[in-house]
């Protein structure tokens, strides 16, 4: 090997510590990156390939009835594809002895052929015997079930039956039990029948050939299926080979991925920082370089070579570690979202971006340093005497600390210091608060989120909203509520489903399988109402004088994105166009689209009178228990009268279903912020080291006019905390516009609403905590390694 | 072999305009063993940086073996001078993460001069010249001031250059070491090297084929050193400031 290489390992040898530093704070860096963007590899890949493995439908239509004879005709449509029929049921499932869930029955008329939106079995029967249902896997654990159990169920039209759950099945084309807080459940006809409906299936199913212009293609279809003689009722088209949390999903993943760049960056810098102490160190050994020989480009080579293995050694402690992780994380959120992983393969492209990002970003973060100190002449380099005047100035916060009283000499020397390489701290800094930003944004949000469900929880004043399987008179329903021990209040609150009008008349909505993810209702609202309070956010709300009047909550909004207070909008009721005026919008979190209009002109666009399919409901106690004793007694009451209880609603309900969401986001948040802290950690480290490395000769003078061990012993740590403080306070600040973008991001998926900025005492807290425990230690060891240094081997240093 | 033709050299101070040489003129020829003394400040070590191409002179030219030194950008110099001067410095300057012997093939492999192989034992050869050759493979750190130093003058030898500039060689060694290794600059000079050595040491005078003093930047005399003379530049270099000669 050549001298100039034995150098290089010399060096490295000398520098091993720092250098160590170097190669773990960018390891954690390429390690970061490498696990996100090995999960974003392999989840972006395998939810499609689940979701387009179900065979998604283009479209879902509702007819007023599906024959033989229509089917062929679909089938033979030079448009169609593929068309099968079905159903969905909405019913209710009881879990415990008063508690009920929503359950989705997915009628299928013939298991073994179906080819759209299709599933898997995964244990038991597959079809289902006569009589029972297979369960999606996930319900089983909602539900705490399994195969073989007996479900109470309830249909809309029929009564509380047993059936038998003889399977379980995956079907990646649905977001997870637990997240929508719905029992998914499959079918068949006959079953459908035993348990009161009447067994038709009515959804006719389709896949397009050609899936450009979706919409004209389905309108001209739904014309078509007019002319047949049908009645289309709701057209339902998914976002096109989406599944229902795959916008979500991308959205974080490139969020957490700029975060983990970030890291990476700040740990290329930390390189660069550290490859500038080393150089500055060297000064006088490429002035002799140079004076043998050397030019500038060969000395330049061997430092870049260094950098350069710095950023392998990096690569090779960081890749297999971010693979590894990236697995796990994606199977963690493919569990989360419901679908398998059939290859945990990571696409090359993942190796490519991470080992490029590995050398590159050291390299070009080094270069700056590299170029600077092997550029210096010769005479400039033997002229170094290892003292720059450079930050020494009496600058203003030098001579502020001077100006101190009651301060000890040592501590206002520790002080000093600090400024003394602006540069360094500098980076030390940014390293350090960048990290404390993300965790406190982490923790913010977390705050925010839970303010938000908290306040929309206290926005609504009643404790339970009872859905009735069908329409029933508003004075006998509320006369038999009323009644009940414990309720206080009753309100009609009438819901019919909406849809934005179309030109050619068409019910389209983009809603999933499910029917959520994108539903729109249009509902009566009481103008003296004080069972909600209304947050305006533009307009008014209602008043017992209007009359075509709507107020649109911000989901709603969404929906009509140029309509202003005051103008038209239309919207499809029970396939008819209705105007409405807008009046008001309003913010409303955990609530699907709704447009509000007062009862009379509800029962005017329905053409009903006194009618009612929900009401609102406040109980004296409002604790769990409490609610769900009353709303037993409510339903038993209800059935007595022959009503039908489709849904009830609980708080509980509603917070489980919307934080079952974001919490993994929020965990993932603060596993992305411990790694910036890991990297801001090994910065102060390294700035430590090279600090007391710098400053060691003026430690044996410091001994030598009576300085003890202690005294350098608290000059380093103060130092050291001191950086840690002032990176706290930058933190802090930076976290104000970092927690309102995340919380913009995080808020807007979840509630089409930003998240209103929190600061939590808890995050700033446990950071400070934090930070000065880290600073204590990160400045220790080299604090105690120079306070064992002899004054000999101190003043000796060069 | 050397060649300085009215060469000045000023900086402008914070204390105002200061000339470091005026209008210098000086010819050595190859063989020659040149000293040059002179108090501290006299620009003694400003000469010798003109001489390596470390500083370019304000005015004038400077001409080592028919090169226009003054003439070279930075990276031609550091290969000129890889393989056409090797310097000496008062603190030796070797690598202190290399071994002695790998110090020595450091400029080779800078200068691409011999084959890679042809390294360590040239490298070898020289050591054994300058009788250190079994300190070969220890670090610098382990090895005695003179031993350093004889590593240091392998080092300058190791491209067999045809001009060696050496900046108070002795100043750190004991008297008996000094000797010897004045002796091995003379024998260099006898075998054809131009040697240009500025020293203060009054008894290593004999030594030298010539010696020039230097004053305020120019030149006030030339041959014989007188004791006085020496003993002057003895204190004067005790204050230590001038690049060449400090480093450490």
């Amino acid at each position: 090997m050549s001298p100039r290489w034995r150098k290089l390992l010399g060096d490295v040898r000398a520098a091993r510590g720092r250098l160590m530093m170097m190669v773990l704070a960018l390891a954690a860096g390429i390690f970061g990156v490498g696990t996100i963007l090995s999960a974003y590899g392999i989840l972006t890949r395998e939810i499609s390939k689940n979701y387009l493995g179900t065979n998604p439908a283009t479209a879902q239509f509702e007819l007023n009835k599906i024959d033989n004879a229509l089917l062929q005709k679909v089938r033979e449509h030079p448009d169609i594809f593929a068309a099968e029929t079905g159903d969905t049921v909405l019913a209710r499932v009881q879990i415990r002895d008063d508690e009920w869930l929503p359950l989705l029955l997915f009628v299928i008329p013939d298991f073994n052929t179906m080819q759209i939106n299709t599933f898997q079995s995964e244990a038991g029967a597959f079809p289902p015997p006569d009589g029972s249902l297979l369960l999606e896997h996930e319900a089983l654990s909602l539900i705490k079930a399994k195969v073989g159990d007996l479900l109470t169920v309830q249909t809309p039209n029929g009564t509380k039956q047993s059936v038998s759950i003889t399977g379980t099945v995956h079907d990646p084309g649905l977001a997870p039990a637990w997240q929508e807080q719905t029992v998914y459940a499959y079918t068949t006809p006959s079953t459908l029948a035993q348990l009161g409906e009447d067994g038709d299936l009515d959804h006719l199913k389709i896949i397009l050939k050609d899936s450009t212009a979706i919409e004209t293609t389905i309108s001209n279809f739904a014309g078509w299926l007019k002319q047949q003689g049908y009645e289309v009722g709701e057209i339902r088209i998914p976002p096109l080979g989406k599944h229902p949390h795959q916008t979500q999903m991308t959205a974080i993943l490139v969020m957490l991925l700029m975060f983990a760049f970030m890291a990476l960056v700040l740990s290329a810098v930390l390189t660069a920082t550290t490859m500038s102490a080393l150089l500055a160190q060297q000064v006088r050994q490429i002035g002799v370089m140079k004076t043998i020989g050397a030019r500038t480009s060969q000395i330049t080579n061997v430092y870049l070579l260094l950098v350069v293995l710095m950023g392998v050694a990096a690569i090779v402690i960081g890749l297999p570690l971010s693979i590894f992780v990236g697995r796990n994380l994606s199977n963690l959120i493919a569990q989360l979202l419901n679908f398998t992983l059939y290859s945990s393969s990571i696409p090359s492209w993942v190796f490519v971006v991470q080992i490029s990002a590995g050398l590159l970003l050291p390299v070009l973060a080094a270069l700056v340093p590299i170029l600077a100190a092997t550029r210096i002449t010769v005479q400039q380099a033997i002229s170094d005497f290892g003292v720059n005047r450079a930050g020494l100035d009496a600058g203003a916060i030098t001579i502020l600390l001077g100006k101190l009283r009651g301060l000890d000499r040592t501590l206002v020397l520790a002080l000093r210091n600090t400024f003394r390489r602006k540069g360094r701290l500098l980076m030390t800094l940014t390293l350090l608060a960048v990290a404390g930003a993300l965790f406190i944004t982490s923790l913010n949000v977390k705050s925010a989120w839970e303010q938000s469900l908290a306040t929309a929880s206290a926005a609504r004043h009643y404790d339970a909203e009872i859905r009735l399987s069908y329409p029933q008179s508003e004075e006998k329903v509320t006369a038999i509520i009323e009644a009940v021990p414990g309720v206080v209040r009753v309100e009609s609150w009438n819901r019919t489903p909406a849809a934005v009008n179309r030109p050619d008349g068409l019910n389209i909505v983009r809603t999933y399988p499910d029917g959520g993810h994108g539903s729109f209702s249009l509902r009566s609202a009481p103008p003296d109402s004080k069972l909600v309070d209304i947050t305006l956010l533009a307009g008014r709300w209602l008043t017992a004088s209007d009359s075509n009047a709507v107020v649109l909550n911000h989901t709603a909004k969404a929906f009509f994105p140029n309509v202003q207070v005051g103008d038209d909008v239309v919207l499809t009721l029970a396939q008819t166009p209705v105007t409405f005026k807008v009046v008001g919008i309003i913010k409303e979190l955990l609530t699907p689209a709704s447009a509000y209009v007062l009862p009379k002109t509800y029962d005017n666009v329905l053409r009903q009178s006194g009618e009612a399919d929900a009401v609102r409901i406040v109980l004296k106690e409002n604790d769990n228990a409490s609610i769900a004793t009353i709303t037993r007694k409510i339903e038993k009451a209800l059935g007595q009268a022959n009503i039908r209880v489709s849904i009830n609603i609980s708080e509980n309900l509603l917070d489980n279903a919307v934080s079952g969401h974001v919490y993994i986001l929020i965990f993932t948040l603060i596993a992305m912020s411990v790694l910036m802290a890991v990297v801001g950690a090994l910065g102060l480290v390294s700035a430590m080291g090279t600090s007391v490395l710098e400053r060691t000769r003026e430690f044996g003078i410091m001994r030598t006019i009576g300085g003890r061990s202690r005294t350098i012993l608290r000059n380093v740590i103060s130092e050291g905390v001191f950086i840690g403080l002032l990176s706290f306070f930058i933190a802090v600040v930076l976290s104000l516009p970092l927690s309102t973008l995340v919380g913009n991001l995080i808020g807007n998926l979840a509630f089409r609403s930003p998240l209103s900025l929190v600061v939590s005492p808890l995050a700033l807290v446990l950071w400070l905590g934090l930070i000065l425990l880290g600073s204590v230690a990160a400045s220790a060891y080299p604090a105690w390694t120079a306070s064992r240094l002899t004054i000999r081997e101190t003043l000796a240093y060069a | 072999m050397i060649e300085l033709r009215n060469v000045s050299k000023s900086f402008e101070t914070p204390a105002g305009h200061f000339t470091a040489l005026a209008n210098i003129n000086l010819k050595v020829k190859p063989g020659e063993f040149l000293a040059v003394v002179g108090k501290s400040g006299s620009g003694k070590s400003t000469l010798l940086n003109m001489l390596v191409g470390i500083d370019h002179p304000s005015a004038g030219e400077v001409s080592v073996a028919g090169t226009s030194v003054h003439m070279l950008s930075q990276d031609q110099l550091a290969a000129w001078r890889g393989q056409s001067i090797g310097v000496v410095f008062q603190f030796f300057q070797l690598l202190p993460t290399l071994t002695v012997a790998e110090n020595i093939m450091l400029p080779m492999d800078f200068c691409n001069i011999y084959r890679p192989r042809e390294r360590k034992p040239r490298a070898l050869e020289l050591l054994a010249q300058l009788g250190i050759a079994e300190q070969a493979d220890k670090l610098p750190a382990d090895l005695s001031g003179g031993q350093q130093q004889r590593a240091a003058i392998a080092r300058a030898l190791a491209n067999d250059p045809p001009i060696l500039v050496a900046d108070e060689p002795t100043g750190n060694l004991d008297s008996k070491t000094s000797h010897e290794v004045m002796q091995f600059f003379a024998d260099l000079a006898k075998a054809g090297k131009t040697v240009v050595m500025v020293t203060h040491e009054r008894d290593l005078s004999r030594y030298f084929s010539r010696t020039i003093k230097l004053a305020d930047g120019a030149v006030v005399s030339e041959d014989k050193v007188s004791e006085d003379e020496v003993s002057e530049d003895e204190v004067s270099n005790t204050t230590l400031a001038k690049p060449l000669l400090e480093v450490a």
